[in-house]
This record gives C-alpha cells, structure tokens and sequence, in this order.
C-alpha cells in the first residue's frame, strides 16, 4: 500500500539518530583574516567536502557569521577543533540541541 | 621582485627577493616564540612526546594571556570555561607542537630564492603563513571587515611612515602570498 508516511517515519527515525549518535557538532566562525581560498580548502581537505558543499558552508560562515560544519559524538569533534585550530580557525564545539 | 606560487610538474613554486625571504623568516620565528610552551628544566621529554602538557595537572593551568596567543589557541567550548580548559590541558600542547613544526619548516623553506612545496609540505606552509597572518592582524587590531579594507589600501613602501603601516603593508604582502598558494591548491584538489 503506498502511504506517505514510510517518508515520515525515516525522517524521524534520522533525527532520532542525529540525538542519539551526534549529539555535538563543529562550528566555525567568521572573522577578517582567514581567506576565503584558505576555508574553501580546509573542508575540502580535512573533511573531504565537494567543491560545492565546501563553498556553500564558507559562504554561511563568511555572510551569517557562522557555519555548522560537522555533527558527531564529542570525542570526534573535539579533534575535529584541535584540527581546526591546527589550521588556524576558529573553531568552537557545542551540543547539537544548543547549536 | 617576488613571483607568487604557481602550480609546477614538481610541485608549487614560488621565488622571492632576499629581503623578502629574511622578512618571512623572522616573521616565522616571530610566531615560534609566541607558541613555545614554558618548558621546566627538569621536564620529562614524555611529555611533550605524548603532546600533554606538564601542567595539565595542576589548578592554575589557565588560557593563554597574550591575544594573538589566544587567537592561535582559541577556547574550544565557550558555553563551557570548565570544559574549554579540560580540552586545553588535553589538546593544546599537541596543537602547538604542530604549529611550531610547521613554522620550523617554513622557516628553513626561506634559505632558498626558490620555494619548491610539494603536495604534502603545502597544507603546513599554508597553516604556517596563516598564522602569520593571524598574529600580524592581532598586532594591527584587524577586526571587522572595514578595519580589514583599511588595511588592505595600504600599497606603498615608500610611503610607509609608521609601524602600523608598514605592519599594514607587511600584512597585505603576507595575504598576498598565501591566496595565490591556496588558489594553486584549490585547482590541484
């Protein structure tokens, strides 16, 4: 029988998910100095985000001030910072319900 | 005349004029000695082996004083300062190690007029130059966009009459250089 709820039901059980196995995410914030170029290519590389969705997160971080750029279990994502901060952005860590 | 990066069969290569390369260098030693940890006399090498800092332990360890430092190093849960400082204790001394090896092998990169990276020195040299850039912008109190275009209208060595403008031109000279290594990486991705 074809209902939309299957539709429903998924994406529930993915926010459910994301609750449960990722309950901190990565945010990187905008300031003056980092290049655009620079951002571009950290995501890219460290996180191995398409051209596309790398652009499109430094776009959010360079005009909304800020980006959510990785979601998962807290001993992931601060290592996901100390990376960050290697690079020298600036990165902060926060409970996925508080971002 | 500085030539900027450019991607090459071997590599990125760049040249730059002696002055240019003594400039960098200190720039680059500059930034070591703002990173170095305090380190005891009677330190246990495992420490820095293992990336843990000697005073993780104790009640004092606290959050860089000095701002271009702190922006190095930035606090990692601001909703958090007990958590912030757990990471530091954890996390900071590896951070700086890395930076400061980066930084070393900038340094040594600026012996020769020609500056050959390979794919894998490129990603350091950028973080680097980056942290130059970071702590020059400190020094000049860049912190908005207009500040940022401010600085970015300084072009003219022989005009420069004060530290802030030529720390201005210093800067500029310093983006200069990295933007055209990122574009060169970007398109090698």
């Amino acid at each position: 029988m074809m209902t939309a709820m299957p539709d429903v039901l998924e994406h529930v059980e993915q926010v459910q998910a994301l609750q449960v196995d990722q309950p901190y995410v990565l945010i990187v914030w905008n300031d003056p100095v980092n290049l655009m170029s620079y951002v571009s290519y950290v995501f890219r590389s460290y996180f191995g985000y398409s051209e596309t969705r790398a652009e499109e997160l430094m776009m959010q971080v360079h005009q909304q001030g800020r980006s959510v750029v990785a979601s998962g279990n807290r001993e992931k994502i601060e290592s996901d910072v100390a990376a960050m901060h290697g690079f020298g952005l600036w990165a902060t860590l926060t409970k996925a319900d508080a971002a | 005349m500085a030539r900027a990066f450019k991607s090459s069969m071997r590599g990125y290569s760049a040249s730059l004029e002696a002055a240019e390369r003594k400039l960098m260098r200190g720039l680059f030693e500059d930034v070591i000695v703002l990173l170095e940890p305090e380190r005891e006399a009677d330190e246990d090498p495992l420490w820095a082996m293992v990336g843990l800092d000697p005073n993780a332990h104790k009640d004092h360890f606290a959050a860089p004083t000095d701002p271009a430092t702190k922006r190095l190093l930035p606090d990692a849960d601001p909703d958090d300062p007990l958590a912030a400082l757990e990471f530091r204790r954890l996390s900071e001394r590896g951070i700086r190690e890395r930076k400061i090896g980066a930084l070393r092998e900038a340094a040594m990169l600026m012996d020769s007029a020609s500056i050959l990276l390979s794919d894998e020195t490129a990603p350091r040299f950028a973080a680097a130059i980056n942290d130059v850039r970071l702590v020059l912008a400190e020094r000049l109190s860049l912190e908005t966009e207009e500040d940022a275009e401010r600085i970015h209208a300084h072009d003219d060595w022989s005009k420069a009459e004060s530290v802030d403008e030529y720390l201005a031109l210093v800067y500029n000279f310093v983006t200069w250089l990295q933007e055209s290594l990122m574009q060169a990486m970007l398109k090698s991705l």
